[in-house]
């Protein structure tokens, strides 16, 4: 049973989160409005993508919220369907995250596509069930709505109900998850990542950002609410199952990036030599070794070594350096593997070593919508959260 | 330990094992392997590909060869490489004939830089366009069926109003074939004339095809044993390549010197 302690947090009226909710909300706005702009005049105006690299710098946070909202529904479902009690003080603000990682990702593919007003009719009427897009949007689609069942029965405290529901979404996310390998799997044909790895290390680096959210907003929603420093030794238990699952996963993210440093260095580990040099020693080096060691996986695993997993807002501190880190290695998963040419064996005359990618205004300023859009649906969350404990 | 020893006597007596020694049979079976490998016999049975039929490697000659390809028509194209000049002719003649617009382009000719000897290169014309693959990861990844594989001829298409515009075609295609069209804000790309040229000449050629001087587009059916394409594909003295073999999409363009 979910303990009635997920709905803390109740100390304070939700009508101090309303300036913060209409600030994100306006941004997200201004952001978002980009991207209306850009459906109209079409992407080709205000895009940096070519007909070379025909994916942007949109898919990122596509990807980026869709692993986040995996990893949310994993941790959560260790709590409401595995019944792992570390897990269960958490289960309906992870619910929660999810949700509304989901709802940004998709809210960011559809603002990548051209003519998104065509998805709903095409993907019903002439489906293609051998494209793992149709599978993956299909599957998050559904897995979405489940989720706001499941979180609206939480909220109506009928935990048996939920948590089939929550069943349900798990084995959906996991499938999804699944997919979105796949999806870039395929891609192998322009020197993506295929390697033997990918399937694990997509999970695994979902459940990480998954832990690391949780660590970063269960802290916020603390902070915001303006409780008091006794409430710190209470935040650490309700996330220590959390920092511990986030200290494990991290070990494993560190080897997977030892292999992708290695593929760098020696291209018989390997099977895109090119991208990997281009990423661990390339143009990218510095996302590589600043953002996807750094921040994604080093700092945060000293952090969590040198406090024990045990001080709230140095967790905190490592959740936000692991997800931004993980941003940008979503960045360099989506971009890097797009910049070897098509024709790069064949001596072509006046063929780039590497074709380039630069975001433009219109993507930057969508991106900034999407996170803002995010943080503004947080915020609504929190008052949805504590109005419903406060009955 | 044994000794061998070469006896120069009977070497001299030994058949050689030039071309002309090698019986025609066996030069048939091994280019028939060739094109096996190269994709053109497969016809591309992989699960997730329901557009494509199921081809089988036809190791016969002549009507049951041709019964045996997925489609039939089955179109095909060989550039004949080394009598490219670059004149650029074909690709204007695609530009005008299927209303190409000025942002994008369903047909190009690169120059390459062959390395022959240290320092010394040879400069060679190579025009591309969509290969029509029989194992196409275009309309592998297409959510929509937005591209396909024409059931009839092989042929890569475009479903315009399906198209959401997600561009993993562009992404998926190894071969730089397609590009955002966005007066039809939907993907563009060489569908061998479908529903001009070739529609006008009966099925005999494409717009880029009969505009080349120099004979270098050589466009056909590989069901037909008239057509030029499929004379110089069968021809057991021609090297025939594809672009880009490793990626296993199994092209229907295929690249000879003469």
């Amino acid at each position: 049973m979910i303990s009635n302690h997920t709905m803390d947090n109740a100390d304070f009226p939700t009508s101090n989160l309303l300036p913060l909710l209409i600030g994100f909300a306006l941004i997200s706005a201004f952001g978002l409005a980009f991207g209306l702009h850009s459906l109209v005049v079409g992407h080709h105006h205000t895009f940096g993508t070519t007909r070379e690299v025909p994916w942007g710098i949109l898919i990122t946070p596509y990807f980026f919220f869709a692993c986040l909202s995996t990893g949310l529904c994993i941790v959560s479902s260790l709590g409401q369907v595995f019944n792992v009690k570390a897990f269960q003080p958490i289960v309906s603000r992870t619910v929660f995250l999810a949700i509304i990682t989901m709802a940004t990702g998709l809210m960011c593919i559809t603002l990548e596509l051209e003519n998104p007003w065509r998805v709903g009719f095409y993907s019903l009427f002439s489906p293609h069930p051998s494209s793992n897009i149709w599978w993956k949007t299909t599957i998050y689609s559904f897995y979405l709505i489940f989720m706001i069942f499941n979180f609206i029965l939480l909220l109506l405290k009928r935990q048996k109900q939920a948590r089939i529901f929550a069943t349900i979404a798990f084995v959906l996310v996991t499938l999804g998850n699944l997919n979105m390998n796949s999806d870039m799997a395929i891609l192998g044909t322009r020197g993506f990542w295929s390697e033997n790895y990918m399937p694990l290390y997509f999970l695994s680096l979902s459940t990480l950002t998954g832990c690391a959210a949780i660590l970063f907003f269960f802290w916020f929603s603390k902070k915001i609410g303006g409780q008091r420093d006794n409430s710190e030794s209470e935040s650490e238990n309700i996330t220590s199952g959390t920092s511990k699952l986030f200290m494990g996963i991290l070990v494993g993210i560190l080897y997977f990036t030892a292999v992708k440093m290695m593929g760098g260095f020696f291209p018989q580990f390997t099977k895109n030599p090119e991208a990997m040099f281009l990423l661990v020693r390339g143009s990218f080096a510095l996302n590589f070794w600043l953002g996807e060691v750094g921040l994604a996986v080093l700092l945060p695993f000293l952090i969590v070594l040198i406090t024990r997993g045990k001080n709230p807002t140095f967790l905190a501190i490592a959740g936000l350096s692991c997800l931004i880190g993980s941003f940008i290695l979503f960045y360099d998963l989506v971009i890097v593997g797009q910049l070897i040419p098509h024709y790069h064996q064949y001596h072509v005359v006046g063929l780039p070593e590497y074709y380039s990618y630069t975001p433009s205004l219109h993507e930057s300023m969508i991106t900034m919508g999407a996170v803002f859009f995010f943080l503004a649906a947080f915020i609504g969350g929190e008052m949805i959260l504590r109005k419903f404990s406060m009955q | 330990m044994r000794n061998f020893q070469i006896n120069v006597n009977t070497l001299e007596k030994a058949d050689t094992e030039r071309m002309e020694t090698i019986p025609s049979t066996e030069r048939r079976k091994f280019l028939k392997f060739g094109l096996t490998i190269t994709g053109l016999f497969l016809g591309g049975s992989v699960l997730s590909l329901k557009t494509v039929g199921t081809g089988h490697a036809a190791v016969g000659g002549g009507k049951a060869l041709a019964m045996d390809f997925p489609y039939s028509p089955h179109y095909t194209m060989v550039i004949v490489q080394n009598f490219c000049i670059d004149c650029e002719r074909c690709l204007d003649a695609c530009r005008s004939t299927n209303h190409v617009p000025a942002h994008g382009y369903r047909t190009d000719i690169l120059q390459r830089a062959i390395p022959v000897n240290p320092g010394e290169n040879e400069r060679v014309f190579m025009p591309i366009l969509c290969n029509h693959c029989n194992q196409p990861s275009c309309v592998r990844v297409c959510p929509t069926r937005a591209t396909f594989k024409d059931k009839t001829t092989g042929i890569v298409r475009m479903k315009i109003e399906n198209c959401i515009g997600c561009k993993t075609c562009m992404a998926a295609c190894p071969y730089n074939a397609r590009y955002f069209d966005e007066d039809k804000r939907a993907i563009d790309k060489c569908n061998f004339c479908f529903d001009t040229k070739l529609k006008e000449s009966g099925g005999k050629t494409t717009a880029c095809a009969s505009a080349c001087p120099a004979n270098v587009r050589m466009f056909g059916d590989l069901t037909d044993p008239e057509t030029d394409a499929y004379k110089l594909i069968h021809a057991p003295d021609n090297s025939l390549w594809v672009l880009r073999p490793e990626q296993g999409t199994m092209p229907n363009v295929f690249y000879m010197n003469s």
